[in-house]
Order: structure tokens, then sequence, then C-alpha cells
């Protein structure tokens, strides 16, 4: 298994087969010629010197005769051959069944050169054999014959063979040698290589791997020594990242203002909670679209191209959403990647809706104070111009004058005392005496005002108030005005003949609720939230035809919320108002 | 390979601008009809007169949609849903582009309407138009969605709209016979609410092209029931 996954094993090891190789092959050929060079030349020396010791010792006759002896004595083959190159005399063969050998090479050499060698392939004993020929030298001089002496190679080839054998031999245990060096090496070197190896490992998959341990002191103890430092480093500024990411992130998360991240194809990428709290209407599957396709919003599509257009921060106010819509400062900004191209483009949605909202109650407002105050003294100034001028002496007409501008001061009087009633309950500078109230008494003294008005008008008053009903924690006065104002809207805005019912009862919740309906002209149902603001009018000239301030239910309102208590209001068109006042019921112990 | 990729991502791009355009044209046309509305309600004739000087981009913006889906035809032979998609928004297109024409009209009627006093508050006529906007809101929604449930719930809707077009028409018949001085206000409300109408069909044909792109599928002219996609999904 060690050896099957390791590579680096088969690459040393190889290494090493082929150095030990190649020195064999070359140790081998060299000795092999060297050995071979030298064998020859002693054969060649023998042979030599026996043809020259039977050429001097013997004459032809006598070599004829013994020639199986000499051939025995010497170890080789003997041939005499004369000088036509007829055999006389062979040891090894039948001199009849001999052709002419005056054309053999080691023959014409010695005829030349007076001595000849020749190594060649004997068909008749089939094995390399090695010739030496030297002349035989009549009287005269001239040559008579040559005494030829072979002998066979068969001792070199066998040198050979046992030289290559040895040579092997030691190849292999050279081999087995290396292997064992290869191996141990190998451990030596890979041990901590593996070690490493399994070290960054557990490092990539984001285990804590601790330190890596190598002793030595060489390349790999300070590779070792390089990877714990680069751990550490490495650690230190994941950590950091983490911390700033963690900051950013909690950052863009609890910001109240919605944030929207394009990238640079102007896709969404990312958006914090704010965002999604805030339009959520969208789906969330906004990611990877754009703007557009999300909100399909004109004037933030215009704002995302002048932004591109420009790669200046834009600042615009916007619209999103059908009617009312929610208002938002929107504001563009680029962020910028570490790869200068990759520019994203974020977004920041700071909602101004409620801001809007309150601007145009506070213009509505004041435009509202102006006119309502402006209205009266208009009025009331006209006929003091008209007395002045002589109406005066008129006593029937300026009785009918001063009246009138009594009438009309007495609404702005009424009017002076409303807004000051309710900036007072604004600024908490009303105080209220809280008392344990029973609340049918109230309701008594309340209708008993109203009850003459209403049945003057023709208006049937309908009470259904138990006497039982557990109290309530409230201020008496402010109480009656509260029940005296939505009565008198009641009485106000319910054409004869109706009918105006007064009921109170307590809820299984701890509450007391006081409901006042009538089968007046109604409110419309997208009108309703609107009527605790100051000066609101559902229909703006009846009701002051109707002498209303148009402060009642914004009184009402902020006295219900002093009182901790809540005002519910159900109407419909032309069919009726309900007003539910609900208070919780007032427990003694509670202030004890 | 390389040359292959870097064209089809110029054309993936080119479909995606078309797609982007319309959604524009789109918020032009519910803005058009939001503010022409409003210069209704709030007798703002200001409002009116700018609906009528948008019209002109909003005609600009159609014409350089359909010039654009042409060119792609023609330059890049889209087959299947790419062809579907080209061809829904050439009449996507179109439709917005009425859509915007009828704003104008309503525009046009609110300008007089505004000079005299109103005939009775307008009750069902805000109605009528919060429907339509929302219909042509969710029409464009399931376009980006591609989404046939919301496009269904469109088509459904377009029922509520036209009762709603009756029953202004009977309400105004009865203003004309009390007073026929009401004759003439009555008869632009009218076509106002026609407009309406009109508007909230164009975003049924908007949502029925929407459930042809997704499905190719087309239920146009087909009878109510099987209008109702979700009867024979």
């Amino acid at each position: 298994m060690f050896f099957k996954k390791s590579n680096l094993f088969y690459k040393i090891f190889g290494t090493y087969v082929i150095i030990i190789l190649l020195g064999m092959m070359v140790v081998g050929f060299l000795v092999g010629r060297q050995v071979k060079t030298r064998l020859m030349e002693r054969i060649e020396y023998d042979l030599t010197t026996y043809a020259q010791m039977i050429k001097q010792i013997s004459s032809k006759g006598e070599i004829i005769q013994n020639v199986a002896q000499l051939a025995k004595i010497s170890d080789t083959r003997v041939t005499l051959v004369d000088a036509t190159g007829k055999v006389l005399a062979d040891s090894n063969k039948e001199v009849s069944r001999m052709n002419n050998h005056l054309n053999r090479p080691e023959i014409q050499e010695a005829r030349v050169k007076g001595r000849g060698k020749s190594t060649r392939f004997s068909r008749t004993l089939n094995v390399d054999m090695f010739y030496v020929a030297i002349p035989v030298k009549g009287g005269g001089g001239g040559i008579t014959g040559y005494v030829r002496l072979a002998r066979p190679l068969i001792e070199i080839r066998q040198s050979m063979r046992e030289l290559y054998g040895l040579i092997l031999q030691s190849f292999m245990i050279i081999l087995i040698l290396s292997f064992l060096i290869a191996f141990i090496f190998f451990s030596r070197l890979i041990s901590p290589i593996e070690e490493m190896e399994q070290f960054t490992e557990m490092l990539r998959k984001g285990d804590d791997p601790g330190t890596l341990m190598i002793g030595s002191s060489d390349e790999m103890g300070r590779l070792a020594g390089n990877i714990n430092y680069m751990v550490i480093e490495l650690r230190d500024r994941v950590r950091y990242a983490d911390e700033e990411k963690g900051k950013l992130e909690a950052a863009f998360a609890s910001m109240t203002d919605g944030v929207l991240v394009l990238d640079n194809q102007d896709k969404i990428e990312t958006f914090n909670n704010s965002f999604k709290t805030m339009f959520r209407i969208i789906r969330d599957d906004i990611l990877g679209q754009t703007p557009l396709e999300v909100f399909r919003n004109i004037d933030l599509q215009n704002a995302i191209d002048c932004f591109k257009e420009e790669q200046m921060p834009v600042s615009r106010e916007i619209t999103i959403g059908g009617e009312p819509g929610l208002v938002f400062d929107v504001n563009l900004s680029s962020i910028h990647g570490l790869p200068e191209s990759e520019t994203k483009t974020m977004i920041v949605f700071h909602d101004l809706t409620h801001l809007k909202k309150l601007e145009r109650m506070r213009a509505d407002f004041v435009a509202n104070v102006t006119h309502e105050i402006k209205t009266p003294l208009t009025a009331i100034l006209g006929f003091v111009e008209t007395l002045q001028e002589g109406a005066i002496e008129d006593k029937e007409t300026a009785r009918k004058f001063l009246q009138t501008i009594r009438k009309h001061s007495e609404r702005l009087n009424r009017l002076v005392d409303d807004l000051l009633t309710i900036s007072d309950i604004e600024l908490g500078e009303t105080r209220l005496f809280f008392e344990s109230v029973s609340i049918s008494g109230i309701i008594e003294s309340a209708l008993s005002i109203v009850e003459y008005r209403a049945v003057n008008k023709g208006l049937s008053v309908e009470k259904n108030v138990p006497d039982e009903l557990p109290p309530i924690r409230a201020d008496r006065d402010k109480l009656t005005q509260i029940l005296l104002n939505v009565l008198d809207n009641a009485v106000k805005f319910t054409p004869e003949p109706g009918k105006i019912s007064i009921t109170a009862f307590n809820d299984k919740a701890d509450n007391v609720i006081i409901k006042i309906s009538d089968t007046g002209i109604g409110v419309p149902e997208n009108e309703i939230p609107r009527l605790g603001e100051r000066f609101y009018r559902v229909d703006k000239t009846r009701s002051r035809e109707l002498g209303g301030t148009g402060l009642g239910m914004s009184i009402v309102k902020h006295l219900m919320m002093a009182h901790e208590g809540e005002i519910k209001i159900e109407s419909r068109l032309g069919k009726g108002t309900t007003v539910s006042l609900v208070f919780p019921v007032f427990h003694e112990e509670l202030i004890a | 390979m390389d040359g292959k990729e870097h064209t089809s991502k110029i054309y993936d791009r080119e479909l995606q601008e078309i797609k982007e355009n319309l959604l524009y044209l789109g918020g032009l046309a519910e803005k058009a009809i939001q503010n022409a509305m409003r210069s209704l309600l709030e007798r703002d004739s200001d409002l009116a007169r700018e609906v009528i000087d948008a019209d002109d981009r909003i005609n600009r913006l159609d014409k350089e949609i359909e010039e654009r889906c042409i060119d792609l035809v023609a330059l890049r032979q889209p087959v299947a849903r790419d062809l579907r998609f080209i061809a829904t928004a050439i009449k996507i297109n179109a439709h917005l582009e009425r859509i915007g024409d009828m704003a104008v009209n309503i525009a046009e009627k609110a300008i007089p309407l505004n000079e005299e006093p109103p005939v009775k508050p307008y009750i069902d006529l805000p109605r009528m138009s919060d429907t339509t906007q929302a219909m042509i809101r969710k029409s464009l929604d399931a376009l980006v969605k591609e989404d046939c449930d919301l496009a269904d719930e469109v088509i459904r809707e377009d029922e509520t709209v036209d009762n709603l077009n009756d029953q202004i028409f009977r309400e105004l018949v009865t203003f004309m016979l009390e007073d026929p001085r009401t004759i003439h206000r009555a008869l632009l409300i009218m076509q106002i609410s026609k407009n309406l109408e009109r508007i909230s069909d164009h975003a049924t044909s908007i949502a029925i092209m929407v459930i042809y792109l997704v499905t190719g599928r087309n239920i146009r002219h087909g009878n109510r029931a099987e209008k109702s996609f979700q009867n024979d999904i």
C-alpha cells in the first residue's frame, strides 16, 4: 500500500536501477573486451610457439607420421599443407577428403608475411576456430609447405560467459542493496513530506491542525518552520477578516436604512434586513434580478442610469409603490472591489414616508388654522365696518349684526379653546386628575347636555348602560369632554329621522367599552384613519356649517391616549358610524 | 468556441436589454395611468397635461423596442423559447403603448372635468383604477417571474373591472336622467371608465402572452372556462 501510493519511491529506485544498469553495462563491455583480447593473444602465442617447435624439430615425414600425437600434446588440430596447398596431413580429418588449402587466409598471410592467423567458424567442427600457420622452408630457402595449428575458441566463450555471469550476479546484489538504500532514504524523506501533506490537508479543510513538528534542520525542517509561520499568519489574518466582516455585517444588518447592492451588471447581489422589511411586498427571490425587474420604477431606474453615466454619487427623492406609495431618499454610490473593473453599486433607501406625512400635516395645520381663524374674523370685521359706516343708527339691523358678530366671536373663542386644549394635551401640560370613576353617571350627565339638541333635531336617543359596570381610571371632566365630543358629532352628522344609541359593557379582556352609534352620513372607509388629524373634515363645507372646529375628534383621540384607552371607529357611508371607546378596568390594588 | 461563447453572451445581453426596455416601458405606462387618474381625482389639470406630454416618450420607446426585436430576429435567428420571447415582447410592447394612449385619453377627459363641479364623489372609479393598475403591475410581475399563476390571476380580475364599468355606466345613466346638466360630465366619466376597462383588457392580453411565453400554449380567444389556466393545468 505504501509503495503503491508513493510515486516518489519508484522515482528514486528507478533512477538507482538505471544508474546501476548503465554502470554495469559499461564495466561489462570494457572488461569483456579486455579479457577477450588477452585470451586471444595467449592462444595465438601458444599456437605460434607450438608451430615453430613442430617445424624446427620435425621433418615433413615425421610430421605426417606423428600428426595425431603432435595434436594431442599441443592440444590443437595440426595440419600440414604443401606449397601448392594440398593437405598432406591433418590430425582431425581424412586427408583425402580435404580440398586445397592454399586459399585459406592464414596460409596466404603466412606465405606473404612468414606467419598467418585467422578466426573463422569451422563448419566441420561447428565452433569458432583460431588458426595460426607458418611456412616450412626447404634448404634453398623456398617455401615447401605450411604447418597450421588450430584451436577452437570454446575456452574464450566459456570465460566470457563466466565473466558476464559474475557481472549479473553483482548487479543483482547491488540492485537489492540499492533497493534497501532507496527505501531507507525514501522513508526518511517521505515521512516529513507526508506529515506536511496531512497538515496542509487539514488546513485546507478548515480544521485546526496545530503546529507542524519536524525534527530535522535541513530543507525539510526549514520548510516545516515556514509552514508553521504561515499558518499562524494566516490564522491571524482570517480572524481579523472575520472580525471585520462581522462588524460590517452587523452594521449592514442593523441599519435602519434599506441597502441594496448591485453587481457590475446591475443585478441585485445582496440586500439587508431593513430593505426586506421595507419592501415586504416584494418576493425574496430577487437576487440576480435587475432593479427594474423588481421595482419597475421609472424614477429609480433613471437615478441608476444617471449614476452609471456620471459615476458620481446620486441622491434623489423617489416614491416607490402605488398609491399612496412610500417616499424614499435614495442614495447611490459605488463600491470598489479589488479588481478595478468589478465596480458595484450600493443603493441606500432612507424612508421619508413618515417624515413627509408629518411635514404635510404640519403644513396643513398652519393652513387650516389660518383659514379657520380668518373666516370668522373676516365676518366680524365686515359687520363692524358696516356698523361704523352708519348701520349702528338702525337699531334693528345693529342688533342683528351684533348677534352675528357675537356668534362668530364665540366660534373663534371655541376654536382657540380647542386649540389650547389640544396643544396642552400634546405638550403634556394638561394635568389629568385620575380617579376611580363609574361611567354610568358620566354618561348620564354628558347625554343630558346633548339629548335636548338631539330630540329637537328629531333624533331618537337610546341608552343601554348597566349600573353595575366596573369603575375605570379616568379624569372626570376629560371623560365628559370625550363623550360630549363624540355625541356632538353623532348629533351633528345624523340627519332626521335618525337614531343615536349609547351602550356600555365590559368585555372578557377586562375592558369597559362605551359604544356610540348613529345612523348618520358615515365616513368613507379610507378616511377613517385621518379622523384624528387636526382640522380634518370629511366634508369641509358641511362640517363648518354645523359649527364644528375640526378639532373635536383630534381632542378625543389625544384624551383617549392620555387615558391609556383606545378608540375604534367603524363606519359605512350613508349608513352610520359607530365609535367605540375602550377603557381598561380600574383595579384598586394597582395603585396601592 | 471562444468566438461562439462571445456571440452568445452578446445575444443574451440583447435579449436582457429588450426585457429591461419592456419593463421600463411598463413602468412608464403604469406611471401614466397613475398620474392620469390622480389628475382626475385630485383635480390637478397640470398633472393631466404632464401625462399627455409624457406619451411622446412612451411612443419613442415603443418604436425602439420594436426595432430592436426585429433586428434581433433578423440577425440572430432566435429559436424556441427565445423566439417566443421576442414574439411576446413585440405584442406586449404594442399593448403597453396602447395603455399609454389610454392614459392620455383619460388625462384629456380629466382637464374639462376639473373645470366643472363634480357630478358626485368618485367612488367606483378609484376602485376600478386601483384594480386596473394592479392588473398591469401583476401582468408585468408575471412576465418577470414567468409566473403563470399570477398571469391567471390577472385574467380573472378582468371580470371585476368589467363589472365595475357596468356599474358606473348604470349609475351615470341615473344621474343623467335626473339632471340633464350633468350629461356632458357624465359622458366624459363614462369614457374614462371605458378607457380603464380597455386598459384592463390590455393587461389581460399581456397576461395571456406571458402564459404563452412560459408554456407555449396560446389561450387567446378561448372561452372563459378555458381561459382559467388553473382549471386545466
